[in-house]
């Protein structure tokens, strides 16, 4: 088990130093000369080699990367162009806020998934598992910004029922902030995540020894959530854990229509003002977030599976 | 299980694998329906290009913002604000998004192939490299990675495609690569090469027409996602610019919508709604009918 | 033996599957019995309707797209095929039980080989957990699994396929059965280990008195355990009788086929080509007008191709459906 642990640990190295690179790669060597667009068409050239100079562009690019890599280490990016705030603290102050409504929209909208999909596969062929289906595949068309943009219009704008943006921090305050952006999200995530875990019961039903269960006289209940249910909590667990990362960053287009201070909206932000800084710091630290959840998917992986901690 | 009915289904002789897929596709009508939509759409596209439709999209019809009306079809729905057919807007937009599509497809899916089947079928140091370049990127958030990427590339269409397809080879390539890992050890391979066959022949001519139909697969999704994005990135301002799409449609109906002008965010939904639907359906269909087993 | 009722009944059954082509009858009008304690061998090539059958019998026809579309199957002098599937599983496992092809994937690899063995007793002999536990650990014994008591706790990854076959048995005897039903047990394991495992079920049969069902594409096999044999050719039963007819006095075609195709250990036929059967099993949606045998049968005639045999006495418990059976003891 340690074992495993520390070889997946090691595994995990080349692939962060991939990340730097890929990072460093996009904003420094492709990104061209970030200060002209940072400062517009009518900076001059004393005023960008002083900004060329101030964030250490004029330094050769192995410097540069070195630079990058202690700003990852030491948690610290330097102050946003825009807003001139610093960018660690940013992030710090803007993820808790994505998470607010992520959160319990992730909880509400896997609770459902699976329980609709066990549902599903106890029916399947049958007319409840066709419509469910369809309405998986209806539903994944219809494109976000057009849930979001009806679900601010008629709930909040002409039904009232709901503020129709903005966001206020403290429990109780919060809710009516939060309601909204949680019932689109998980309108928005429930097709996907539904068609998978059915295909994940599905795959599981077909298994030779689901059929042993039943030869045994199990009731189908039993077969359901025993046999079928353990075996599926692993891929599961696997897409469960994986989305955390996402939770944090929250989504980008519903942030910004509602006006939530999360990641999401920083980025809009960032984009909209070509705050380079701010956009680098996001992408290299969802990254490693993401790196490290995938570790930790493997890791929780080999609890659950009992095939793996033998490798 | 019961092994009857499969020993039955492999009976038929005659048929080539794509013929059979093919027979099983056309039985699914719907699915044929959906196919006839995209195709439909993939005409306009064309049509666009040639500038043999809504090349006059941006001449004024009627006033700002008339509502949808029964007359010319330009009007059918609507105008915006400058008086323009949000109708030829939306056609335009399709012309947008199937070229976004088509280009990133194109570079996604030689990129994905070739490396794909380079580290399945030579293993070792170059399966290293690839595993590893595949596995970095797909450590990034795809969404982050496409936005980064279109940013530091500046606006237009050009960057979105590039940044789409350098996101989406990853997953032909992680595919391609599980399947040429399968491929190389099986008999036929096998066979090949104890006649002789060269890398690129096992490669080529052997192989990859057996795996090929997972890229067809991965077209139609590849497409949706393309769609997708486009729309996302023509939002925050990095998408198309000075012409109109989808995208743009929308994110001009943010601001209208309060005024009750609905009908160039209904026009694009609907648009992108019926591609998407269609695609989602071809692309469940080519699975089922080119590889029974996944479903 | 001879005056005892029969333990299982199987009465022109018939099993279908829609298909893409159509309604595919792959069990058709399949009738054989098995005496308490008796082993009976069905056999035929892959898709002849022999896993089939034993999946009827089970109630395990996955429907859709299959389902039973006629026939009995007595069970103790009681139907099964009626039964609701509640009904059933108080039988399936419990006095009636299955052991599969792939023990490799028969198992569920989630759960200890103790918990799933458990699992039945406790289901159907309403034992304590604790009482289940000495009962799983003495059926591991039973079946040859060394330190039971220690593997008990292991997962099925943790063994071998032989093991885990003697496990599979240890799982379908733990309620004491009295028909039990062994779907190609050996096809999937190594030849020194089918041997074994073969034994192993002959002689729990003898040791619990139940009936087995054996079904198998393997004449050797049948020759080493079986009482009484069935084969079984596109969905029909062409011959049936004592393990003797069917070796040594073989009626139709097919059987002889069959026996002719498998290498003899003394010799006689050094120097000789191994017969094998021209041909393919026929498309059961596009079976030829006659008998169904007849593209690949030797002895074909003109009337083969116009009317299908039915199953007529060759000899005394002896039954082949041939127009042209080989005369028992001649050619």
């Amino acid at each position: 088990m340690m074992n495993y642990i520390i070889r997946r640990l090691l595994y995990t190295i080349p692939i962060l130093i991939g990340i730097t690179l890929i990072t460093f790669f996009f904003f420094n060597v492709v990104g061209g000369d970030p200060v002209s667009i940072m400062l517009g068409k009518h900076a001059n050239a004393q005023m960008i080699a002083d900004m060329r100079h101030e964030m250490g562009f004029d330094r050769p690019l192995i410097w540069q990367y070195f630079d990058f890599l202690k700003q990852i280490v030491t948690f610290d990016f330097g102050r946003s162009y825009a807003s001139k705030q610093l960018i660690s603290k940013m992030i710090l102050d803007g993820a808790p806020v994505s998470l607010c409504y992520t959160l319990p929209a992730f909880v509400i909208a896997m609770l459902i998934s699976i329980s609709l999909s066990l549902l599903v596969a106890f029916w399947r062929g049958g007319w409840f598992d066709k419509i469910t289906v369809i309405i998986c595949v209806a539903g994944l068309s219809v494109p976000s910004l057009a849930y979001i943009l009806f679900g601010q219009y008629w709930f909040a704008y002409k039904w009232g029922m709901f503020p129709i943006s903005g966001f206020q921090p403290g429990f109780p305050e919060m809710i009516s902030y939060i309601a909204l952006p949680v019932i689109i999200t998980v309108v928005l995530s429930i097709g996907g995540e539904l068609r998978f875990y059915r295909t994940v019961m599905l795959d599981e039903i077909h298994q030779d020894y689901i059929r042993t269960a039943r030869s045994k006289g199990l009731s189908e209940r039993v077969v359901m959530f025993k046999h079928v249910l353990k075996n599926a909590m692993i891929p599961i667990i696997t897409n469960v854990v994986i989305e955390i990362p996402f939770l944090v960053t929250g989504s980008i287009l519903l942030e910004n229509f509602f006006g939530i201070p999360g990641l999401g909206n920083q980025i809009v932000e960032a984009i909209n003002t070509s705050d380079f800084p701010v956009i680098k710091a996001q992408t290299i630290i969802f990254s490693l977030l993401y790196c490290v959840f995938n570790l930790l998917t493997d890791i929780l992986y080999s609890l659950v599976d009992p095939r793996v901690s033998l490798k | 299980m019961s092994s009857a009915p499969v020993e039955i289904e492999k009976l038929p002789k005659g048929n080539s694998l794509t013929k059979d897929a093919w027979r099983r596709l056309r039985r699914d009508k719907f699915a044929m329906f959906c196919l006839s939509i995209v195709l439909g759409y993939a005409l306009v596209a064309v049509l666009t290009r040639l500038g043999l439709v809504a090349g006059t999209w941006s001449e004024q019809v009627g006033k700002s913002y008339s509502p949808p009306s029964a007359g010319s079809w330009h009007l059918w729905f609507g105008t915006d604000i400058f008086g323009r057919s949000v109708i030829l807007k939306t056609i335009y937009g399709a012309y947008v998004s199937m070229t976004v599509g088509l280009l990133a497809s194109l570079i996604a899916v030689p990129v994905g192939v070739v490396l794909g089947a380079a580290a399945g079928y030579y293993g070792g140091k170059i399966d290293d490299i690839i595993t590893w370049l595949y596995t970095t990127i797909s450590n990034i958030d795809p969404t982050l990675f496409i936005l980064s990427l279109a940013f530091v590339l500046g606006k237009g269409m050009n960057s979105m495609c590039i940044a789409l397809g350098s996101s989406a080879w990853v997953g032909i390539c992680r595919l391609i690569r599980g399947e040429f890992l399968k491929h190389k050890e099986r008999e036929y391979v096998q066979a090949a090469k104890s006649l002789g066959a060269s890398d690129a022949r096992r490669i080529f001519i052997h192989i990859l027409p057996n795996v090929s139909h997972l890229v067809i697969i991965n077209f139609s999704f590849l497409f949706i996602s393309a769609i997708k994005t486009e729309v996302i990135l023509s939002y925050l301002g990095l998408g198309v610019q000075g012409i109109p799409s989808w995208g743009t449609m929308i994110d001009e109906a943010k601001l209208e919508l309060a005024r009750g002008v609905w009908w160039q965010l209904a026009a694009a939904t609907l648009a992108m709604f019926v591609v998407v639907l269609s695609l989602n359906i071809v692309g469940d269909a080519l699975r089922d009918a080119l590889d029974p087993k996944l479903k | 033996m001879e005056n005892t009722k029969p333990v299982l009944e199987v009465k022109n059954l018939r099993t279908a599957f829609r298909t893409e082509g159509g309604e595919l009858i792959a069990v058709d009008d399949v009738s054989f019995s098995v005496m308490p304690g008796q082993t009976v061998g069905i056999v035929g090539e892959s898709g002849c309707g022999k896993s089939v059958t034993s999946l009827s019998i089970m109630g395990l026809i996955p429907n859709p797209p299959g389902r039973v579309i006629g026939g009995e199957i007595l069970f103790k002098g009681r139907n099964l095929v009626p039964l609701s599937q509640r009904e059933l599983r108080s039988i399936r496992g419990n006095e009636l039980s299955m052991i599969f092809q792939e023990p490799m994937t028969s198992l569920n690899p989630v759960f200890t080989i103790g918990n799933q063995i458990m699992e039945s007793i406790i289901l159907h002999q309403k034992l304590s957990k604790k009482d289940a536990r000495l009962r799983a650990i003495e059926m591991l014994r039973l079946v040859g699994i060394p330190a039971p008591d220690k593997r008990i706790d292991d997962y099925p990854h943790q063994l071998s396929g032989g093991m885990r076959q003697r496990v599979m048995i240890a799982m379908a005897l733990s309620c004491n059965p009295s028909v039990l039903i062994a779907d190609e047990p050996t096809t999937a394991l190594d030849v020194t280990i089918q041997a074994q495992i073969l034994e192993l079920i002959k002689s729990l049969r003898q040791k619990l008195n139940m009936a087995v069902v054996l079904i198998t594409h393997d004449l050797g096999v049948v020759a080493e355990t079986c009482d009484y044999v069935v084969v079984m050719y596109a969905g029909k039963v062409v011959e049936e009788g004592t393990a003797e007819d069917i070796f040594y006095r073989p009626s139709h075609p097919y059987t002889k086929g069959l026996l002719n195709s498998i290498p003899s250990h003394n010799g006689k036929s050094k120097g000789t080509r191994l017969e094998t059967i021209p041909g393919l099993v026929p498309n059961l949606l596009k079976l030829p007008k006659g008998c169904r045998f007849q593209d690949r049968c030797t002895r074909k005639q003109d009337r083969c191709a116009t009317a299908e045999p039915s199953l007529e006495s060759v000899g005394a418990g002896h039954k082949a459906s041939c127009f042209f059976p080989y005369k028992e003891g001649g050619v």
